[in-house]
């Protein structure tokens, strides 16, 4: 296990300077050191995509993240997209489709419906499956989470 | 001051300000008489003096909406806003105990009270609103109480300073529906902003101050509950295997309760994963790779539900005979987020939150446990993720107790994804047995079921674990659930053989009617089709009941149902399509239950004949709920419960392995996924009239049957057992096709034994003792250049140095690295400058015999394992500038063990006549007829980088083979150092470019990622300039033919299908556990295209296999990192998907024959 050290990098826009094992995974990090309570742990092998996260805008598992990678680097997690007053269009897209039944899974869903308009505005169907094809949702809460995403897309061009 | 609404029962009832409706019961066990008056007196709804109001329901919301659908219920009968109802749920303080939140009961049964005492508290704030309005000709809306002549006073100021504590009668006037503004309207649900916001909703998101993190270790009786072996069988702890962990306070054993606690998460992570404990021997009780023989094996006992018409000689007189069995596999909750808990033990009382489904009866195996009164406990019970039964959120709020006992602060215990899968209590197994015929007419005559279904309660894993309570596993009446078919047939017996559970299984969404109900609608629609006869019309015959009737109508016409009177078998190209039928009304609770929504589904499916994959393309489902409170909430249940029931037919089955649970993550235990979920069509019957019922279940009951018929209608053949997985098609449809048709980097111990062995005995045993080297003092730190010694820094790089004689997280070149070998184990030695146990005492002189001779100081000759017969060829100048640089380090005092290998081989002199026969030392010459870069290249992979040491194969007696074997490739600590020559199996060829990419940054986008021995070595060239990186890659690149360029996509892209079509065990492990950054873009870093990797394309399956076991912990960070699944997927599995990786990826590669062996060989060499 390598030593501790300090690692530096920006969270939902605030810079923090951390003194830690840089292999400890990102996701216990952001959950315990920073207190944020987005990105679930679900299964530790990047399978589930419950811990999903932005880094650099890009939608990534940070459940084997090691905190090295984001050294100097840009995390966005869900409490940095928007507040329960003022939520970020996606999260908003949710609410307003009911894109949850018990919610554990709605994190991955929403960062990485937002990393997927950021690179393709206009997604098909067939897209917006694909893109979500890894993030698993057990409740089978897809068909409102379909209609989220399609929800957010059509606003934004709106 | 406002009256208080955060606050226990007791303190609710002892203030001024609330109007509380409540209930006597009987008190809580451990309660002292008299001590607490108002704990023994419910409350079910306040009402405060700033309007808000409070409702109490024992249940608790499992992702279903219930919280939203109660707090309409409330705010309905309250005539309040739904804004200002508060719904607490399932808090042992504050909410009554109505019983575990199971079989749909929470709409249907437990809010009957809740309801009535809403009504019952607008009664009496209506008769304090008369007497202070002085009329009776009121009316209220959002808790403003209006007379005619406009006076008004809202429900706020009727309680100032009022107590009023009104038992509930259950006679307040209830609302007539059509009197309704709430109910029954579709409501946005309460929980979802805070949810899509990061809000602390869940208990996995809970802190308190001071909380430890807490992990289990888990016997190795993975899932199973019953057994003697079952407490007892801990042989040993070793506490001082965790001891080096920082942060780690404690290791908890009693029993067979395994756990530890640390400051930090990952640090109890790593400690329950580093964890040595020894555990006896033990037998699994039965082999559950034929489930149905398990079952029919299990002892029973047989329960008659319904006995009617004479069976026995209907049968006798049957026309035709239909004896078929329909079987179930065993099925997971698969909750997204594993069980977690908090637990806060202090001065004799015990604060809990949790996610379980039954507070109350959690409390009570709680204080059992801890052997502390139910009163000293309180379970605030938070949301966790879906679950749709048992699951361990109870267990894990055992463990969470007694650590937080054990160290006297709070413990936060979170279960891994593997533990959950392992051992939450499992939808059990089903078999059912159908014996029935029909008449002439081809009616029914007769129906004879018999039903075996081992589940119970699953008790508290902790008590289990402690020895508390002992393994015997009781036997619960659950197989019993719609049991009874809802056909009227002339003669009927229906039976359960009730039994004990075979492994862990407990209560899971539709409990046994599923199982039951795709026997009852599988063989009426096989009934249907002996008849001659359309589905829907046959089965039509056979209902009475108005309702299902009408249900069954509007489902067919919405769905555009097809009549037909046996399978239609439309076929395009492999493609054939059908439409199945099914319906059921979910019988639920201890029989004879109770009815909750009926349901009806038409499946469409495609089945492709040729890969055996079923795809539910459409799904509609018809549902009579009743009155629904909130018409979206039932909306997303129904749509819930079709996919996760889709998915439980067509894909899942905890698979099994010598008796124990083998899936312990998504790759085997794969689940629908958004490409594969059919689009869905929901038919609500509109009937406010009739009370609420049940949603949360019902519409999954009919889905197998459904699917099943669909199959037989695209297909003609019966699938009488779920799930119908591609290789379960292929093998149903093969008569149909059938008649259409007609680490040891150092590896010179290879064959170093034996004869071989003694001929170096004899050869060496003259000559072997060389002299010592008179002890130098160490030089200072003035006496080289700054510039030689930043040489020195670079030539140890590119020498690897750092490589071997570190141990993971020590001191760099301390040494103490143990390299096992053939011949026994190799102890890296101390080379900082200490004088008595590092190399302080050696001269330039010494140090350079070393390098060149491979003799230590005091003469010892060293063993090859040292590549000295490399290093031999660097020039005086670099040996100088290493040893300046060696011995300006910071000289660290490092005992390592001896290396004692056993005999011949801890005979050193020995290797005096090795090196005769093997070592030529002396500098390299450069070669004039080559560039200067050649030249440098092949300096620094020949003579400092050793390269061949590892990538060249060995002689016999262990020395590097020449001529066309040279890089030829080789195997080192159990990964295989690939060919560099032209014997690379890669399918692209390696060139200049891509050898400088993989040296410069550990991967090549071409080949892969430098991982095991190889990681460390291109960490330490990170020091190299670029010149010599470059000048490394242009000599290997000469020592191939330039090769003819690849053009990659095609072979990307021809492998890209294979894990989507599920065709295999192996591509569904795939894609569960690898293709989410394999191709699905999920995560950030190299995307190697395993179509282009390497090793997927060697002739040995080392490399893949420890990828798989070990994962990569890249040189680099950002050049590959890759999870261990060595926890998470049994041998077998592994040996699965590396099969199925080599033939998908590689396809033009023999398949690997020695799998099974090299995953046992692979998984027993630790991982450095």
């Amino acid at each position: 296990m390598p030593a501790p050290r300090e690692i530096a990098l920006e969270v939902n826009g605030r810079r923090q300077v951390l003194h830690l094992d840089p292999s400890a995974p990102l996701l216990a990090v952001l959950r315990n050191d920073l207190a944020l309570n987005g990105p679930k742990y679900g299964c530790g092998l990047g399978e589930c995509g419950a811990c999903t996260v932005l880094l650099d805008g890009r939608a990534v598992r940070s459940c084997v993240l090691p905190l090295s990678r984001t050294e100097g680097r840009r995390v966005t997690t869900l409490e940095g997209l928007g507040t329960i007053e003022a939520p970020h269009p996606v999260q908003a897209a949710f609410i307003a489709e009911q894109g949850a039944q018990c919610g554990y899974c709605l994190n991955g869903m929403i960062m990485t419906t937002v990393a997927l308009l950021e690179r393709n505005p206009a997604p098909s169907e067939a897209q917006i499956r694909e893109a979500l094809a890894h993030n698993l949702c057990r409740c089978g809460t897809h068909m409102e989470i379909l209609a989220a995403v399609r929800r957010a897309a059509a606003e934004r061009a709106a | 001051m406002r009256a208080r609404r955060e606050t226990d029962r007791q303190g609710l009832l002892r203030q001024d300000g609330v109007l509380a409706i409540t209930r006597r019961r009987a008190p809580v066990p451990g309660t002292e008489p008299g001590a607490n008056e108002r704990d023994e007196e419910d409350v079910f709804v306040a009402v405060f003096d700033d309007g808000s109001v409070a409702a109490f329901n024992g249940h608790v919301d499992l992702g279903t909406g219930i919280r939203t659908a109660l707090a309409q219920i409330v705010a309905e009968e309250l005539d309040v806003r739904l804004d200002q109802v508060n719904m607490v749920l399932g808090h042992t303080g504050r909410t009554p105990d109505q019983g575990p939140t199971i079989a749909s009961e929470t709409i249907q049964i437990s809010a009957v009270p809740l309801r009535q005492a809403a009504a019952e508290a607008r009664r009496t704030l209506l008769a304090l609103a008369a007497a202070r309005l002085g009329t009776e000709a009121l009316q209220v809306s959002e808790g403003v109480v209006s007379a005619g002549d406009g006076r008004s006073v809202s429900y706020a100021e009727l309680l100032h300073g009022a107590r009023e504590v009104v038992p509930l009668s259950g006679a307040a006037p209830l609302k007539r529906v059509e009197e309704y503004r709430i109910v029954g309207q579709p409501v946005p649900r309460l929980d979802i902003p805070a949810k899509a916001t990061g809000g602390l909703v869940f208990v996995h998101d809970m802190r308190v101050p001071g909380m430890l993190h807490g992990r289990v270790v888990r016997p190795p009786y993975a899932g199973l509950d019953a057994g003697a072996f079952i407490g007892n069988s801990l042989l040993s702890v070793e506490r001082d295997s965790v001891a080096h962990i920082p942060g780690l306070v404690d290791v908890v054993v009693i029993g067979d309760f395994v756990g530890v606690v640390a400051e930090r998460e990952e640090e109890a992570a790593r400690a329950a994963r580093e964890l040595r404990v020894a555990w006896k021997a033990f037998t699994a009780p039965a082999s559950l790779d034929d489930v149905e023989r398990a079952l029919r094996e299990n002892p029973s006992t047989r329960r008659i539900l319904r006995d009617t018409g004479d069976v026995d000689a209907a049968l006798a007189g049957a026309a035709r005979r239909l004896p078929r069995s329909y079987s179930w596999p065993y099925q997971m909750h698969g909750s997204i987020g594993p069980s977690c808990a908090v637990a806060e033990w202090a001065e004799g009382r015990l604060q809990l939150w949790s996610g379980t489904q039954n507070p109350h009866m959690l409390r009570a195996a709680l204080a059992q446990l801890m052997a502390m009164p139910e009163a000293r406990i309180e379970v605030t019970r938070m949301e966790a993720a879906g679950c749709y039964g048992r699951n361990c959120a109870d267990d894990v709020c055992g463990d969470a107790a007694l650590l937080s006992r054990a160290v006297g602060r709070p413990v936060r215990v979170q279960l891994t994804r593997e533990q959950e899968h392992l051992w939450e209590p499992k939808g059990s197994a089903q078999l059912i047995d159908v014996d029935g015929g029909l008449d002439a007419a081809g009616g029914v005559a007769a129906y004879d079921f018999v039903s075996r279904y081992p589940s119970n309660d699953a008790p508290l894993l902790g008590l289990l674990l402690t020895g508390q309570v002992k393994a015997e596993p009781a036997v619960l009446q659950m197989g019993d659930r719609t049991a009874i078919p809802p056909y009227d047939y002339p003669a009927m017996r229906i039976a359960v053989e009730d039994m004990p559970p075979i492994v862990r299984a407990s209560w899971m969404r539709g409990v046994s009617s599923l199982p039951s109900t795709f026997a009852h609608e599988s063989w009426i629609d096989e009934c249907a089709a002996e008849a001659g006869v359309d589905p829907v019309e046959y089965r039509l015959r056979y209902l009475k009941d108005a309702r299902a009737i009408d249900l069954v109508k509007a489902v067919a016409e919405r769905a555009g149902w097809e009549k037909r009177t046996g399978p239609r078998m439309k076929a395009e190209g492999d493609i054939l399509r059908g439409q199945g039928f099914a319906y059921a009304l979910y019988v639920h609770s201890k029989f004879p239950g109770y009815g909750a929504a009926w349901a009806a589904w038409v499946a469409e499916v495609e089945v492709n004949r040729r890969t055996g994959e079923v795809t539910a393309t459409r799904i509609v489902t018809g549902h009579d709920a009743g009155l629904m409170i909130n018409p979206d909430g039932v909306r997303h249940q129904v749509h819930g419960n079709v996919i996760q029931a889709t998915s439980r037919v067509l894909k899942e089955r905890v698979s099994f392995e010598n008796g124990l649970v083998a899936s312990q993550e998504w790759g085997g235990y794969p689940i629908l996924d958004f490409c594969e979920v059919p689009e869905i069509e929901v038919l609500m019957m509109p009937r406010p009239e009739e009370p609420p019922l049940g949603a949360g279940e019902s519409a999954s009951v009919p889905s197998a049957a459904a699917i099943a018929n669909a199959i037989f209608d695209a297909t003609g053949v019966r699938f009488r057992r779920v799930p119908f997985t591609p290789e379960v098609i292929r093998e149903g449809l093969r008569p149909v096709m059938q008649a259409e048709a007609k680490r040891m980097r150092r590896r010179w111990f290879a064959g170093f034994g034996g004869l071989a062995g003694g001929l170096v005995v004899a050869a060496g045993a003259a000559i072997g003792w060389a002299s010592a080297m008179a002890p130098a003092k160490p030089p200072g730190a003035d006496v080289f250049s700054a510039a030689q010694i930043e040489r020195g820094r670079l030539l140890a790089a590119a020498g690897d140095c750092a490589v071997c004689h570190t141990t993971p997280g020590g001191v760099a070149n301390a040494g103490g690295l143990a390299l096992d070998t053939g011949f026994g184990r190799i102890w890296s030695t101390n080379i900082t400058p200490d004088v008595e146990t590092g190399i302080g005492a050696y001269s330039f002189a010494a140090f350079q015999r070393a390098m060149r001779q491979g003799i230590a100081r005091d003469g010892r000759h060293l063993y090859p394992a040292f590549p000295y017969t490399a290093y031999s060829k660097m020039t005086d100048e670099d040996l100088l500038a290493l040893y300046a640089y060696l011995m300006a380090q910071a000289p660290v005092r490092s005992v390592v063990p001896d290396t004692k290998l056993a005999f011949p081989y801890n005979i050193r002199p020995l290797m005096a006549g090795w090196n005769l026969l093997f070592h030529r030392p002396g500098a390299m010459e450069p070669d004039p007829a080559m560039p200067a870069e050649w030249n440098r290249g092949n300096y620094l992979v020949n003579a400092l980088g050793h390269c061949g040491a590892c990538h060249t194969p060995r002689n016999a007696l262990g020395a590097e083979r020449g001529g066309a074997a040279r890089f030829a490739g080789a195997v080192v600590e159990g990964w295989e150092a690939p060919a560099l020559s032209s014997l690379s199996r890669a399918p692209v060829p390696w060139t200049e470019a891509d050898f400088y990419s993989y040296l410069r940054t550990g991967h090549s986008p071409r080949h892969g990622v430098a991982a095991g021995s190889m990681a460390p070595v291109v960490a330490d060239l990170q020091a190299l300039p670029d010149a010599d990186i470059r000048a490394m890659a242009h000599y290997l690149a000469s020592l191939n033919p330039v090769p003819a360029e690849v053009d990659p996509a095609p072979l990307v892209a021809a492998a890209a299908m294979g894990p989507r079509q599920g065709g295999s065990e192996g591509a569904r492990l795939f894609q569960g556990a690898c293709a989410a950054c394999h191709g699905g873009d999920a995560q950030e870093g190299p995307e190697v295209a395993l179509a282009l990797n390497s090793n997927v394309h060697s002739d040995r399956p080392d490399n893949l296999l420890r990828v798989i076991l070990d994962g990569i912990r890249p040189p680099i960070p950002g050049h590959g990192e890759m999870p261990a699944f060595r926890d998470s997927l049994s041998d077998r599995q592994v040996e699965t998907l590396a099969r199925f990786i080599r033939a998908n990826f590689a396809p033009g590669r023999a398949p690997w024959g020695n799998l099974p062996q090299a995953v046992a060989r692979l998984r027993a060499t630790p991982a450095h």
